[in-house]
């Protein structure tokens, strides 16, 4: 007779989260990169303009305030993003016939962001791996909170360099 | 050893260089932008017959004139020139990259050889790889769906 007794559904459940470790790092800088959130790389307010802006007012725009991105916001809802390589790749040498376009017909649609809980690594993968120079940072209302700029990063790097 | 450590003892080699949009003295505003665009790179070196350059137009001095409505494409892109543009020697720690690249607020670096001759670009795109590289596992979950690194940027 078999006298081996019957295990429960919850006997055999095994928590996949037991022994999981958070990484710990030694190195200081890749340390503050996974640990340090997001937003203490981030820099706002951010500079935004709406989508029927058109392309000569939103050149003027980056060029006055001197940065190299500005984000798309419409109802609140970030659309786009427009760079100093958009103006290279889609605009310069079409200026004269596009200044009076609206800019939502040269902007970079559906930029990849990151959120406010996500690492400083994070934000430096993205820039990495998809190539975007400028990563918008949203909260879980999808709203922009910040955007992060390689300046920023290499900032943050140094400061972590030379502590 | 870990990227602390690396960036300052690896070398600017280590680094993935760019080759640099380089155009002689004769160069337009319009063949630089060409070029520029052609190699989806967001600067033009000026060289002189030996390779030794003589400074850089960036996309960002680009918008900065096309604010101002000051551009003249036909014109050569040396009116339009920053001199004397900071550069690192291949040898040099890649913390001398990220020192430049935040002093001088400059998003382009022009890497040259112990002669001076230029042999490629560096900049913010490089040091962000080769910091991505130590977190593998962020950018594992960025190459979702298979994307390399760009050698294109796509957008902002």
């Amino acid at each position: 007779m078999n006298s081996k007794p019957i295990s429960s559904p919850c006997d055999e459940f095994q928590d996949p989260l037991k022994n999981y470790d958070p990484k710990v790092y030694c190195d200081p800088l890749m340390k503050a990169l996974a640990e340090e959130k997001v937003t203490s790389v981030q820099y706002r307010p951010v500079a935004a303009i709406s989508p029927q802006t058109t392309i000569r007012e939103a050149v003027q725009a980056l060029s006055k305030l001197k940065v190299a991105c500005l984000l798309i916001e419409e109802a609140g809802r970030l659309v786009g993003v427009f760079s100093d390589r958009d103006v290279l790749d889609k605009v310069a040498l079409e200026y004269d016939t596009l200044r009076e376009r609206p800019v939502s017909e040269v902007m970079t649609r559906d930029p990849v962001c990151v959120f406010d809980s996500d690492s400083s690594a994070a934000a430096l993968s993205v820039m990495a791996v998809c190539g975007f120079r400028h990563v918008p940072v949203i909260d879980v209302k999808h709203q922009v909170v910040g955007i992060v700029s390689p300046q920023r990063v290499t900032e943050f790097l140094r400061k972590q360099l030379v502590k | 050893m870990e990227l602390y450590e690396n960036m300052r003892c690896e070398p600017v080699g280590m680094l993935a260089l760019r080759e640099p949009v380089a155009l002689p003295i004769t160069a337009t505003v319009k063949d630089a932008i060409q070029a520029m665009r052609e190699k989806k790179l967001g600067c033009a070196i000026i060289v002189d017959e030996n390779r030794i350059p003589l400074g850089m137009f960036t996309e960002s001095e680009l918008t900065r004139l096309l604010s101002e409505e000051s551009l003249v494409w036909d014109e050569p892109v040396t009116r339009y020139l920053t001199r004397d543009w900071p550069a690192v020697t291949i040898t040099d720690p890649i913390s001398a990259v990220l020192d430049a690249l935040e002093t001088k607020n400059i998003r382009f670096l022009i890497v040259v050889d112990d002669q001076g001759k230029v042999v490629g670009l560096t900049g913010q795109k490089g040091l962000m790889e080769y910091v991505a590289e130590h977190f593998l596992q962020q950018v594992s979950v960025q190459r979702i769906g298979g994307n390399p690194y760009p050698v294109e940027r796509e957008g902002a």
